[in-house]
């Protein structure tokens, strides 16, 4: 089989498995979920095959899907280092939480259900990742909408699931819009939407570019990746079962936004980065923010996930700002030089950042959010922080992977996170002094609240009955939390990272000199001082510290994450449903009754249809009808 | 074969009708059941056969060509039938959805179900013949045959306010189709063809040329004619009304199949014989059709709870983007129609159709008295998610093709436009997922846990489930593999494009 092949069966086999679970799996719960896993390990194989094998770029790898005249939609795959990066995370990170979900789903009764889901997002997410143009790309970014819907919506007797599910497509829907538009425009202007083509544009300067193409495409971003002003769905979507909130939520959809960015790279100009950078450094320090609050384990995690992408955001809209003098300054090398306009030279060295960010952020915080799921079942389903305690010593294996996760995201030296927080950190310091105060400040936040989040859940004593009577999981699930433990650990290294990556590891911008010690010295200095304030401000108590301490502030932030909530709330109640209520009665009162109503009054007061109406006759009434039509008709044309 | 293939195309036509008329001379009911069966079941069977041995290289012409002189010849009548790749889509649409609202129909335990079946198979004749007519007479003559029997099937077996509804839905299609004969004689007298045949009147017209005034004028009139009858706004408050009162099978087949008329005759007749006409009135069309249906009635759509009233509006606003795609004159746009209207034919279909299935089990269509049927009817859920999602445009399902194409081609006209239209996706997933949500998730409302004490709902059983199951096949082929519609459809239009081309050079 050629690597092609390869491709194009890691695409469909997940389909093929939605398929014949929807088919004939529907009450066959424990064989539809081993045929999910089994699948999503063929994935893992096949794109590490893939990966090793190192042909990219296929050759005559696309297929016309749908013409008319010369407008034409194909089907194809782009498989560069870019997607052989992201189709690994996809594949092996999404085996690893499939193989989880074995055990965290066992009792569930709509088990087949929830495997068919997660094939229906495994073939969407790869379709994305493999996709060689924006409507191919925009095709199965609907779908992963959709399938997050779906899952979102697994425990959909909950009121809240269903509302939560509801939203989350909606609000991306409205991201999707402006990335629907912006393929749209970007087609009308260049006459082609394939990435390849773009890029051959690109070099032969022949790109027409445009600041409104890349603000437009970006908004599909801002929806998937819950970028502010949309990040409203993310929080409210850890009403999925965890193992959902790992895959989707946390290590590969939501980071589709920014994968998407990096593919369209050779669309950029520096007005729309500033506007990406911006928009990633808010959201970053906003969601930080939010997270300290929190009492919820899940939403501790959803928060730090907003934070992280914004992150990763931020550094997309940094890298490429930067000017061509810079770049004696990087390490950076290849392909770097991809784009020219208007005086500028865009560089791919965010792409580098946010892509190796994006790596690591996807073993770290599957595995927190695996180890949430741990403590979660083992906990009897609380989920409330305070109400845990003391899980230390009762789940060793949690502990001691989950400790891993947040030191790597604390950016702990030598640890994952450390490497690819710190090129994000450089490429601000060297850039925009404000983002990299801003996405410093969010650092030591990060530490704080991830800090917080572990103290009171692992040490002092159990809380509650249910944290009292906590259990380590089985194997099924501690074995997905060490591997994912050691990938949090070695996922930073270049031996590691340089393998997956191939020549985007190449565009991760590095620290030379007097930089480097400044670079670490800010990171250590960040990392200390949140970890350390948490860890001494922090009491193992039912309530939290903050909270008895200091109401006004706690107030204060709780306020920051409602105010949007409140204000979307107000906007569908009071806004948009009153207008649909004013234009239903608009259309009630004078479209539907009066025009109808008044033309056979017109008809009575004449007195000739009079009689013919009102015994069922419609003949008459209906030529009355006509003939008034025609008079309007030719008083509207000017006959008369 | 080809001519084998065009007695096929015959049959398909005379099968339900002949049915109908032996049903009518007083068949028994036990055998007037099984033959309706047949009569659904075998013009589905040809559209197949037809839409399979079609060449891919189909070219504008017409295939499966056959005249029969009915004595009307000396009037330049003649009972011309034929498929082009315009027509053929939309008469596998007429035979699928016909199939599956006959399916329906059998086991729906209406009263008086044989005078039931007999109009269903009228209307189903009526609905095959209009798309499968070269002859414009006929054309507009099988609209008419399918569109009387609607009236009385609203009428007689509708729901709430049935009598007005009839009454209303009478008075706006008669007015609609009164003025679409208009607009269609006065392409006859003017084209001087001295024939109804579309070939001739093309031919005739493309040798002299229509006048400018001439163009604008009658496109007007068939422009709103035909408006009427694809629910134009304002022109449109005929549809939801009675959308929520017709029965099932009528709705699946008015909403489904026989709306569509309109748009296929602006395609089919008026766009190539009055392409300045067209020009005229495009922007104006474009106007009324995204502020109109997509807008307006995209947020009267978010207001309704009445399920059926719901889908009505929802199919209103759907046809915004036809004439959207319509008002754009390219191939680009028309094409993208004619993917819509078979997918929207078979999306609304499916969703009228499960409505009923809901009201069964529920005894209700309004909205905030259901809740949480999807723990008792899992399968029930799940198909009207699937049709939800198709009907709001999800990749996968043929809708999705049909609106993209129509949005990538109005950029051309506007992207101020665009925009909008783009915004309506939204507005659509709103109501859409509102409606899925109020039905089947959180918990059942008080009112409906009485009704589901009194009468524990069931699943969908297999009567139900067999038409459900050939729409949304069709729905998820067509959304897979969308050239198997597009590639006719392509062909066909190929010199229109030239045809644009020029308009668009003099605008």
């Amino acid at each position: 089989m050629t690597m092609l092949q390869h491709a194009i069966l890691v695409l469909l086999l997940p389909l093929a498995s939605a398929a014949v679970i929807a088919l004939f799996l529907r009450q066959r719960g424990a064989l539809a979920s081993y045929l999910s896993v089994a699948t999503a390990g063929a994935i893992a194989a096949i794109s590490i095959i893939l990966l090793v094998h190192g042909e990219r770029d296929f050759p005559n790898a696309s297929w016309e899907w749908l013409r008319f005249g010369d407008f034409t939609i194909s089907l194809g795959i782009k498989y560069d280092d870019l997607a052989a990066l992201m189709l690994f995370i996809v594949g092996f990170v999404g085996f690893l939480i499939h193989f989880f979900s074995l055990g965290y789903m066992h009792d569930d009764p709509a088990r087949a259900r929830f495997f068919g889901g997660l094939s229906i997002f495994m073939f969407s997410m790869i379709g994305i990742v493999l996709a060689d143009n924006l409507f191919m790309i925009f095709i199965f970014w609907e779908l992963v909408g959709f399938s997050s819907w779906l899952l979102i919506n697994h425990y959909h007797h909950k009121q809240s699931a269903a509302d939560a599910s509801k939203k989350a497509f909606i609000v991306n829907r409205v991201g999707d819009f402006g990335f629907l538009l912006g393929i749209i425009m970007c087609y009308w202007l260049n006459g082609a939407v394939s990435f390849g083509e773009l890029a051959k544009l690109g070099e032969t300067n022949h790109l027409a570019f445009s600041t409104l193409v890349p603000l437009l495409l970006f908004c599909g971003a801002v929806g998937k990746s819950a970028q502010m002003p949309l990040q409203v769905w993310l929080p409210d979507a850890m009403e999925g079962p965890t193992p959902v909130s790992a895959l989707i939520h946390a290590a590969t959809m939501v980071a589709a936004g920014i994968f998407m960015l990096c593919r369209i790279n050779v669309l950029m100009v520096a007005d729309a980065l500033s506007v990406i950078m911006w928009t990633g450094t808010i959201t970053a320090l906003y969601a930080a923010l939010c997270a300290i609050t929190q009492r919820d384990i899940k939403k501790v995690l959803a928060y730090s996930t907003l934070s992280q992408l914004g992150y990763m955001v931020a550094a997309f809209g940094l890298g490429s700002t930067l000017q061509g003098g810079h770049d004696a300054l990087l390490t950076d090398a290849h392909g770097a030089v991809i784009g020219n306009a208007s005086g500028f030279i865009v560089l791919a060295t965010g792409v580098g950042a946010a892509m190796f960010h994006l790596t690591t952020h996807a073993f770290f915080k599957a595995l927190m959010f695996l180890g949430s799921g741990s403590v979660i079942h083992g906990c009897h389903h609380e989920q409330d922080i305070f109400k845990m305690g003391g899980l230390a010593k009762k789940m060793p294996i949690t502990f001691f992977t989950f400790t891993i996760g947040v030191l790597a995201i604390i950016g702990m030296p030598f640890l994952a996170g450390f490497f690819s927080k710190d090129a994000i950190l450089y490429l601000a310091m060297e850039n925009n002094k404000a983002v990299f105060a801003i996405l410093a400040f969010t650092a030591v936040l990060t530490s704080f609240y991830m800090v917080r989040l572990w103290k009171i859940t692992f040490f002092g004593e159990a809380r509650s009955k249910e944290a009292s009577h906590a259990h380590e999981s089985g194997l099924v699930m501690t074995l997905p939390l060490i591997v994912l433990a050691v990938l949090s650990i070695a996922g930073g290294y270049s031996g590691v990272f340089g393998k997956l990556a191939g020549s985007i590891h190449e565009m991760v911008p590095e620290a030379h000199g007097s930089a480097h010690t400044t670079i670490l010295l800010v990171s250590l200095a960040v990392m200390t001082i949140g970890a350390g304030s948490a860890w001494f401000f922090y009491k193992p108590s039912i309530n939290d510290t903050l909270e008895e301490k200091s109401a006004g502030l706690f107030r204060l932030l709780g306020q920051l994450k409602e105010s949007f909530d409140n204000l979307y709330d107000y906007y569908v109640a009071k806004v948009q449903q009153r207008f649909a209520m004013l234009l239903n009665f608009l259309e009630r009162v004078f479209l539907a009754d009066t025009i109808i109503q008044g033309a056979a009054r017109v008809v009575g007061y004449i007195g000739l249809g009079a009689r013919a109406l009102y015994t069922g006759s419609l003949h008459v009434y209906v030529y009355w009808f006509l003939l008034g039509a025609v008079v309007l008709w030719a008083f509207a044309t000017g006959v008369f | 074969m080809i001519g084998s293939n065009a007695q096929l195309l015959q049959l398909a036509i005379v099968i339900p009708l002949g049915a109908a008329l032996v049903i009518a001379l007083g068949l028994p009911k036990r055998f007037g059941t099984k033959l309706a069966g047949a009569a659904f079941t075998l013009p589905a069977l040809i559209a197949l056969w037809l839409w399979a041995q079609y060449p891919a290289e189909g070219g504008t012409g017409y295939h499966y060509l056959s005249s029969v002189d009915l004595g009307l010849g000396s009037f330049g009548i003649n009972l011309k039938l034929g498929l082009n790749g315009i027509a053929l889509p939309m008469f596998l649409l007429a035979a699928i959805v016909g199939l599956a609202a006959g399916l329906f129909a059998l086991r729906s335990q209406a009263e008086r179900l044989k005078t039931y079946l007999l109009l269903l198979l009228i209307m189903h004749g009526g609905l095959l013949g209009v798309f499968a007519s070269v002859d414009i007479f006929f054309f507009y003559f099988f609209h008419e045959l399918a569109l009387i029997p609607t009236f009385i099937m609203v009428g007689i077996w509708g729901g709430r306010d049935r009598n007005y509804a009839a009454m209303k839905m009478t008075i706006y299609l008669t007015v609609g189709a009164m003025l679409s004969l208009i607009g269609l004689i006065a392409i006859y007298v003017k084209s001087g063809a001295n024939s109804f045949d579309l070939i001739e009147l093309k031919r005739a017209i493309a040798a002299q040329g229509l006048g400018a005034a001439t163009q604008n004028n009658i496109f007007g009139v068939l422009m709103f004619g035909f408006g009427i009858l694809v629910s134009l706004w304002p022109l449109h408050t005929w549809a939801p009304l009675g959308y929520g009162a017709a029965p099932s099978s009528t709705a699946m087949l008015h909403a489904g199949v026989l709306k569509k008329f309109g748009l296929y005759g602006l395609i089919q007749i008026a766009l190539p014989l009055l392409p300045e006409g067209a020009a005229h009135w495009a922007w104006k069309l474009a106007l009324l059709a995204a502020f109109g249906n997509v807008l307006v009635i995209g947020f009267v759509t978010m207001a309704q709870r009445d399920l059926k009233q719901m889908l009505g509006y929802s199919s209103v606003m759907h046809m915004g983007y036809c004439f959207l795609g319509i008002a754009a004159l390219s191939t680009l746009g028309t094409g993208g129609v004619v993917l819509l209207m078979v997918a929207h034919g078979l999306s609304v279909a499916l969703l009228f159709m499960l409505a009923t299935s809901i009201h069964h089990r529920t005894h209700t269509f309004d909205l905030s008295e259901m809740g949480g049927l999807a723990q008792k009817t899992p399968v029930l859920a799940a198909f009207f998610v699937a049709a939800t999602m198709a009907s709001i445009g999800l990749p996968g399902f043929a809708n999705f093709w049909g609106e993209l194409t129509v949005f990538v081609a109005l950029w051309n006209v506007s992207p101020w436009i665009t925009a909008v239209a783009v915004a309506g996706v939204v507005v659509s997933a709103i109501y859409g997922l509102r409606a899925a949500a109020r039905v089947f998730f959180g918990q059942p409302t008080e009112a409906l846990q009485r009704v589901t004490a009194a009468h524990p709902p069931a699943d969908l059983d297999w009567v139900e489930r067999l038409p459900a199951l050939i729409l949304l096949a069709a729905l998820l082929f067509f959304g897979f593999y969308p050239k198997a519609l597009s590639q006719p459809v392509d062909q066909a239009l190929t010199p229109a494009s030239t045809l644009f081309r020029s308009i668009n050079h003099h605008r």
